[in-house]
């Protein structure tokens, strides 16, 4: 029996490998079911974010070694290509990836100075000035594509036959018309197996398992998770009572960016709140946006728009979520002090 | 026999890490005593007790005992062993500043002579206790300095014996314990009596079994009826914290801003009661327990040392060439701080010099992982402190809570980005209290002015008021004499 550590790893290069163990389960998972495409683009994404680090370390006259190494680049990579279209062409990995290191990250001044999630910052600029792009290459786990497929898929000229819109967007716009029973009779959405979308929920279940381990490791605490997902069940179930209109809480919980999210995007601790009550609020916030914006938005998912939100409320909900000190009858409620 | 319990602590320390204790280093090893050295250093304002004048001039020849320097607090410092002093002067001192400062050097001439005082016969008042604390130079001996006899009012329940030595590496604490068990027992005992302190509470740390079975022993040897509740707590660190203790031990939060004392708590380091217990027999402080130890030493051990003693004496005396050292700790790993110049003397507070090599790897930006934050025994966020602190903003670190930290750095040892954190509280927490001392200083000014305006004004109003009545007097006595005039007319 491997003792649980009594604190964080007491490096930040180590806090980000652990991290980026904890994503293999997932990643493997994500290549079984949606073809090699996902390890293109994170190879991709990997070696554009240290090539964006190393320019935006060496124009801002800052030494090379010790960021460089610490492989915050490397997972903001890893993240943004997790949550990039499987079949998306090269240029929007590299794209997105350059515009999270760069715009999100060095432009605010680097490791820990970014007021908003990096990756999901790339992502929403991505899915804003790429539409067609993000919506659309989205691949269908019954059609999982062959290397060749992906191939062709990574250079450009994605086929039909394997790619759609997300699992999400196709649940919400075209069985809008059927009811629950008749949308269960898609393959997709098919009893079945495990009684969930097929493929999405073993993707979960591996991000899930990799989570669950970070959590035991310290590197994150249950409250991130805890909140959104628990937001999302509540809200999904509560609108549930007519399922012929409403997404079930499934198809929220599953097919969605929601576990990988809840694991690994929301618990970013620069952008988040800080404190455990604070980190819970900052869940809740982002599982309340997110049923907002999947519901009657437009957008394929909600996760990043949903983050980026209550990124800039995070500072707020630090200053009311600070634990009540020893020897004080209160918590410090409030900002306070001159800035 | 003294009644005694002992119980297994139901608290559980909030926050706080299980560094490694290395206490086995310099525990291994008997303590002794060392010779003396050839010169023993007491800075002026330095020596624990506030800052001091000198007693003695140049070419003074004192005894063991003899007063050297009074301190505003009204502390008295004694010449630890028998000599000359041969000079007053700018020498370095063990302080957190590394500066020189004003100094009595005394050169010890080997001569027996002691000037103690009388011995206290029992039953003494607690102001005759504490006339002897301030005499005999009682500080509290665990680090902090604070003379002992400020914690002692009437009203207090409860004595507790911070036996936790929580830091790693210290076992000065637990060396005395186990050698010089009867004192601190007696000690405490006395002190109890005086204030009628019904109970003492003994916070020791389960790693010392050996202190343990010698409290007991004593205990049972003891004729006191003072109840003795002996908590055992779980070794993390810092239970041995003043305030942490008084909420392990007896579930009382003391409230911010204020001392134990004033929650009806006396927390006492066990070597300050053992002096006290001499301090009634007539023999102020002039000897401590030093732990000398850390890898870098040959032999590690602890020693009764002179008051005074340099510190490179003391580095010999482990079989160790000064010369190899480049800083030395004083105090534990989590709390000390370095001393590079080796002449300076141990003062009362010298718990422990360390000398380690430790290799702080580089610092990188704070991510906010918060991990300061749940080792931080008082609850603090650690990051958001640093942040505004970084920012020179000290009055929002000071509203996220600097002022209740208590430097324990616990946050340093655990933060993955080596930032210094528990510097940067220590120097904030400094221009706090120089801030707050200007406010008060200019407060009372403001308050002075405004009540000469007010003297000033009323003054004026009297002598209005008087003018008028004067007025209206002579408006009087002319109108009578004008009527009068009328009437005669």
């Amino acid at each position: 029996m491997i003792k649980r550590p009594d604190y964080p790893p007491m490096d930040t290069a180590i806090v980000m490998r652990t991290v980026l163990i904890a994503l293999i389960p997932g990643i493997i998972a994500m290549t079984l079911f949606f073809g090699v495409g996902v390890l293109l683009n994170i190879t991709t994404a990997i070696l554009t974010a240290l090539a964006c680090e190393a320019l935006c370390l060496g124009l801002r006259k800052r030494p090379i070694h010790p960021r460089l190494t610490d492989l915050s680049a490397v997972l903001t990579g890893v993240l943004i290509a997790l949550a990039l279209p499987q079949a998306a062409p090269w240029w929007l990995v590299i794209a997105a990836t350059a515009s999270s290191v760069i715009l999100g990250k060095h432009l605010y001044g680097g490791l820990g100075q970014n007021p908003v999630n990096p990756a999901m910052l790339g992502y929403a600029l991505m899915l804003i000035s790429a539409p067609v792009a993000m919506t659309t290459l989205w691949i269908n786990p019954l059609a999982t594509p062959d290397v060749a497929t992906a191939w062709s898929a990574y250079l450009g000229q994605a086929s039909d036959a394997v790619t759609g819109a997300t699992t999400l967007d196709l649940y919400k716009t075209e069985f809008r018309s059927l009811t629950a029973i008749e949308a269960s009779r898609n393959p997709l959405f098919s009893q079945a197996h495990l009684g969930l979308i097929y493929g999405y929920e073993w993707v979960a279940l591996a991000y899930l398992i990799g989570g669950l381990w970070l959590i035991y490791q310290r590197v994150i605490t249950w409250h991130t998770p805890v909140g959104l997902l628990a937001t999302l069940i509540v809200i999904s179930a509560f609108f549930s009572f007519d399922p012929d209109t409403a997404t079930p809480v499934w198809v929220h919980l599953v097919a969605g960016a929601g576990v990988f999210a809840a694991f690994f995007i929301l618990t970013d601790p620069v952008s988040g709140a800080t404190s455990p009550k604070g980190r819970l609020w900052f869940a809740i916030g982002v599982g309340i946006l997110t049923y907002l914006i999947r519901t009657y938005g437009q957008y394929p998912d909600a996760i990043a728009f949903a983050v980026l939100l209550m990124n800039f409320a995070a500072p707020m909900i630090d200053h009311y979520t600070r634990p009540r000190i020893m020897g004080r009858e209160a918590s410090v409620k409030g900002p306070g002090g001159q800035s | 026999m003294a009644e005694y319990r002992i119980r297994h602590c139901e608290r559980q320390l909030e926050g706080g890490i299980h560094p490694e204790t290395h206490k086995d280093l310099s525990t291994s090893a008997p303590c002794v005593f060392i010779d003396d050295p050839k010169r023993l250093v007491f800075p002026i304002h330095f020596s624990g007790g506030g800052p001091g004048e000198s007693l003695v001039s140049i070419g003074d020849t004192v005894s063991q005992g003899t007063p050297i320097i009074k301190c505003r607090s009204g502390i008295i410092h004694v010449a630890s062993r028998a000599g000359k002093v041969i000079d007053i002067t700018d020498h370095a001192i063990t302080h957190p500043s590394n500066d020189v400062s004003a100094s009595i050097i005394i050169e010890p001439n080997g001569s027996k002579d002691q000037s103690y005082l009388e011995p206290l016969v029992w039953p003494f008042d607690a102001d005759t206790l504490r006339d002897r604390a301030i005499e005999a130079g009682i500080l509290g001996l665990g680090g902090a300095g604070f003379p002992s006899f400020k914690k002692w009012s009437d009203g207090t329940q409860t004595l507790i014996i911070n036996a936790a030595e929580c830091e790693p590496y210290l076992t000065a604490d637990d060396t005395l314990m186990r050698i010089d068990t009867h004192s601190m027992i007696r000690g405490a005992c006395m002190l109890s009596q005086t204030l009628a302190i019904k109970t003492i509470v003994i916070g020791i740390e389960d790693n010392k079994p050996e202190a343990l079975e010698a409290i007991e022993n004593a205990l049972k040897e003891s004729r006191s009826d003072c109840f003795f509740d002996i908590v055992l707590l779980d070794t993390k660190y810092p239970s041995g914290s003043a305030r942490q203790l008084v909420w392990l031990t007896l579930g009382i939060e003391v409230p911010t801003g204020s001392r134990s004392v004033e929650s009806g708590v006396i927390v006492h380091n066990p070597g300050t009661l053992a002096a006290l217990s001499r301090a009634i027999d007539g023999k102020p402080i002039t000897d401590r327990i030093v732990t000398l130890t850390g890898e870098a030493l040959t032999t590690p051990k602890n020693v009764i040392a002179p008051i005074g003693t340099p510190i490179s004496y003391l580095i010999e005396a482990t079989n160790t060439n000064p010369a190899s050292l480049a800083s030395i700790t004083v105090g534990g790993p989590m709390m000390g701080y370095p001393v590079t110049d080796f002449d300076a003397g141990i003062t009362k507070t010298t718990n422990c010099l360390l000398a380690r090599e430790v290799e702080i790897p580089p610092e990188s930006p704070c991510i906010r992982c918060g991990a300061c934050a749940t080792v931080c025994p008082v609850r603090l966020q650690p990051q958001q402190m640093v942040f505004a602190l970084k920012g020179g903003s000290l009055d929002r670190a000071i509203h996220e809570g600097l002022t209740d930290c208590i430097e324990c750095a616990a946050c340093n040892a655990v933060c993955p980005s080596h930032i210094p954190l528990a510097e940067w509280f220590r120097l904030g927490r400094f221009e706090a209290r120089e801030q707050a001392n200007e406010q008060r200083l200019a407060t009372e000014a403001r308050e002075r002015f405004e009540a000469r305006n007010r003297r000033l004004e009323r003054i004026a109003q009297e002598q209005e008021a008087k003018r008028a009545a004067r007025k209206a007097k002579t408006a009087d006595a002319l109108e009578k004499a004008r009527r009068a005039r009328e009437e005669s007319a």
